[in-house]
């Protein structure tokens, strides 16, 4: 009884996620195939599609190493500058008491939920202000903060982990506050701090639309912006080529799942942003 | 603990300044903003004064006198050091020097007399018509398409003109190139038939989504909960990709499946359907695939967070369920679904928020297309403000529509604030080494 109702769950399962699977298996044939004219399956082998590795596709694009640098700087930026502030400020608000804390939570919570995206026009301006319009620093500093209230949530999370008889130790023995934060709690919270520089990689990895509108040059251009821009412009689409910069674009999160499935896991659980 | 204080306040001050910047002023410069004219033909900064021909025909609009109007097109044809100048580039020294030589000084009221007065030259004599036109331009005495740095520069060159102080306000309102305060973009939203489609479409897009991501999410947690663990931990693979997929990938899968000479036209091309855009041939189709682009990664995000609920219901509760007879059934409905209000409500209201403001993929695959049928709020917002063909970004009119979203969004994560308690919704992220 037990087993026939798994197998009926497990073909309605298998049912929907068909779609899915479908993408995820024509990605990697076609990037390396070529299909029959006006058909699906695979007709010839096609390693001309990973073409982009090793020229410029066409004569206004920058080179893919050039872009895969950009889009790597602007993620590991983003990733060290939301692990730094996160991990002063989840602390401040986990356990020192200062003026105004209940205040400041109540700020955390309420950023943690608001829709960033629509503050995107004022954010263009800002940066034409600041003279930081069309360049990778401006993007990695509008990532970062907007990644902040989302990295503070999680490190306070694992801050208020941390038993606190551990600190009470430190303090007893006459070490200051800023030493028992460095020199004891920290590494308690090693993990979660891991877990979240591995997600806000990822998360500027694929960012997409700050960029685009942010620094739409050539010269801060990312493998988001790139691969947009490639499709954008072709008359007649060649998927052959997307699906090859695509799987490209694709490895490092890939890779990055697979070696730190049970973090991300927990990480995307508890956070609720994207 | 004074020391604590100061700990404390350096500890949280970079994180502030950050949420000041990028939160804060961005918040409040929506609302300025969304009371300005400005775009890219004002730019953000200051502008100059400058008339120009096409002016000309809005400034009895504007409440000048059309006395006012005859002087600035009519002021006459002088002798001056810098019409000379241009003379001499344009037409050589020799010309220069003896038109300066015979008309020292000289101003002439109409262009007739200062064509007369080009004729004159002997030298080097200027024959055909058309040439003498473009030199009489030379000569021309207007403040049409001068630049002027500040009011006062403006101000100075029209009383020059012998224009009265009444038609200088009106004229320098209409001559400032900058950006100014206004209303006219509420009243633009208010007036025009697109907002309210783009609100219409909005609404269909969020409600048709959200059952569709609590629905899919619910069921592919609670399916994979009752399966074994290995098969489970494959469905679950597969629909956590296109979560962590970046965007731009995740989509042109779906433009493969659905364009013309895609998946399913391939698919279906054999059986006698046509060949046809899956993703823009109707409104109907753009609707359909756009909800399930994002009903996709939404289900994805909702199996997540319920399986962990799910994990996190004792499993006593299931054994004290099964000795008292309750099938897999009557588990969910009398275990399990009670135990899952508050994280269907909070992923309901997330999401609200989230679909309400995101038009990240919608832009990626249909683009508001076709015609604008697909078209949301937030997109209308990106398109007016950011993107659109014409060239001329109107940032103005683009923080208006974000104004409204900013509003929900505030109203919202504070109605959050007082309803939710977060801490208990959301599984403390612990990760156990």
């Amino acid at each position: 009884m037990r087993s026939r109702s798994n197998l009926f769950l497990i073909a309605i399962l298998a049912l929907i996620s068909t779609p899915l699977v479908i993408m995820y298996v024509f990605q990697l044939i076609d990037s390396v195939s070529r299909p029959a004219l006006g058909g699906f399956l695979p007709q010839t082998w096609e390693l001309g599609n990973w073409r982009f590795l090793w020229e410029t596709i066409d004569s206004a694009r920058p080179s893919i190493w050039r872009v895969t640098f950009n889009t790597f700087v602007f993620a590991a930026s983003t990733a060290l500058l939301v692990c730094a502030f996160s991990i002063t400020a989840a602390y401040a608000l986990s356990r020192l008491n200062f003026p105004a804390r209940r205040f400041f939570l109540a700020g955390l919570i309420m950023l943690h939920a608001f829709p960033t995206i629509t503050l995107i026009i004022a954010i263009f301006i800002v940066l034409q202000f600041l003279g930081l319009y069309d360049s990778l620093i401006g993007v990695i500093l509008v990532k970062a903060a907007l990644e902040l209230p989302f990295g503070i949530w999680i490190m306070k999370g694992f801050y208020d982990s941390v038993p606190w008889e551990i600190e009470m130790a430190g303090v007893q023995d006459g070490a200051s506050r800023f030493r028992v934060w460095r020199e004891l709690i920290l590494p308690q919270v090693k993990p979660g701090l891991a877990a979240l520089l591995i997600f806000s990689f990822l998360a500027g990895w694929s960012e997409f639309i700050l960029p685009l509108v942010l620094a739409p040059g050539a010269d801060a251009q990312v493998l988001a912006t790139y691969m947009n821009a490639v499709i954008a412009d072709d008359m007649r689409p060649d998927y052959g080529l997307f699906k090859a910069i695509g799987v490209f674009y694709a490895l490092p999160v890939i890779a990055v799942y697979l070696l730190f499935q049970k973090q991300l896991m927990n990480i995307y659980g508890g956070g609720t942003k994207g | 603990m004074n020391k604590q204080k100061l700990l404390g306040a350096a500890f949280i001050s970079p994180a502030l300044i950050a949420v000041i910047v990028f939160f804060l002023v961005p918040v409040i410069l929506t609302v300025v903003f969304s009371f300005t004219n400005m775009s890219t033909s004002t730019g953000i900064l200051g502008g100059e004064y400058q008339l120009t021909q096409s002016d000309l025909d809005d400034l009895s609009g504007a409440g000048v006198s059309d006395e006012a109007i005859t002087l600035l097109q009519g002021a006459g044809y002088a002798m001056t050091d810098e019409s000379l100048t241009a003379f001499e580039t344009e037409f050589g020294k020799t010309r220069a020097d003896e038109l300066a030589q015979k008309f020292p000084d000289a101003t002439f009221d109409s262009r007739r007399d200062m064509e007369r007065a080009l004729k004159e030259l002997r030298t080097d004599p200027l024959r055909s018509t058309r040439e003498r036109k473009a030199a009489a331009e030379l000569f021309r005495q207007s403040i049409l398409g001068q630049r002027y740095e500040t009011k006062d520069d403006f101000a100075n060159a029209v009383s020059a003109l012998n224009i009265s102080a009444a038609d200088t306000q009106p004229l320098t309102e209409v001559a400032y190139t900058g950006w100014t305060f206004t209303t006219q973009n509420f009243e633009l939203l208010w007036q025009l038939p697109a907002t309210w489609r783009y609100a219409i479409n909005t609404v269909i897009y969020v409600s048709l989504t959200l059952v569709f991501n609590v629905t899919l999410g619910l069921f592919l947690a609670l399916s994979t909960f009752f399966l074994p663990d290995r098969i489970a931990q494959t469905f679950r693979t597969i629909w956590f990709l296109p979560r962590i997929l970046p965007p731009v990938l995740y989509v042109m899968m779906w433009q493969w499946m659905t364009w013309d000479q895609g998946f399913i036209s391939s698919l279906l091309a054999p059986l006698g359907v046509d060949r046809i855009d899956w993703m823009r041939h109707s409104a109907v189709h753009g609707w359909t695939v756009l909800v399930l682009i994002n009903g996709f990664v939404g289900a994805s995000l909702g199996m997540i967070l319920f399986s962990s609920s799910l994990r996190a219901i004792p499993q006593t509760q299931f054994y004290a369920a099964q000795v008292d007879g309750a099938g897999r059934w009557q588990q969910i409905r009398y275990v399990i679904l009670p135990q899952m209000r508050w994280p269907i409500l909070f992923i309901t209201s997330y999401q609200t928020l989230s679909l309400l403001t995101s038009f990240e993929y919608i832009l990626l695959s249909t683009d508001g297309g076709p015609g604008r049928q697909t078209e949301v709020w937030a997109l209308a917002a990106y398109h007016t403000a950011l993107s659109n063909y014409g060239g001329n970004l109107e940032y103005g009119l683009g923080a208006a529509y974000a104004l409204a979203l900013v509003i929900i969004g505030i109203i919202l994560s504070a109605i959050y604030l007082r309803f939710f308690n977060f801490r208990e919704l959301v599984a403390k992220p612990r990760i156990e080494q």
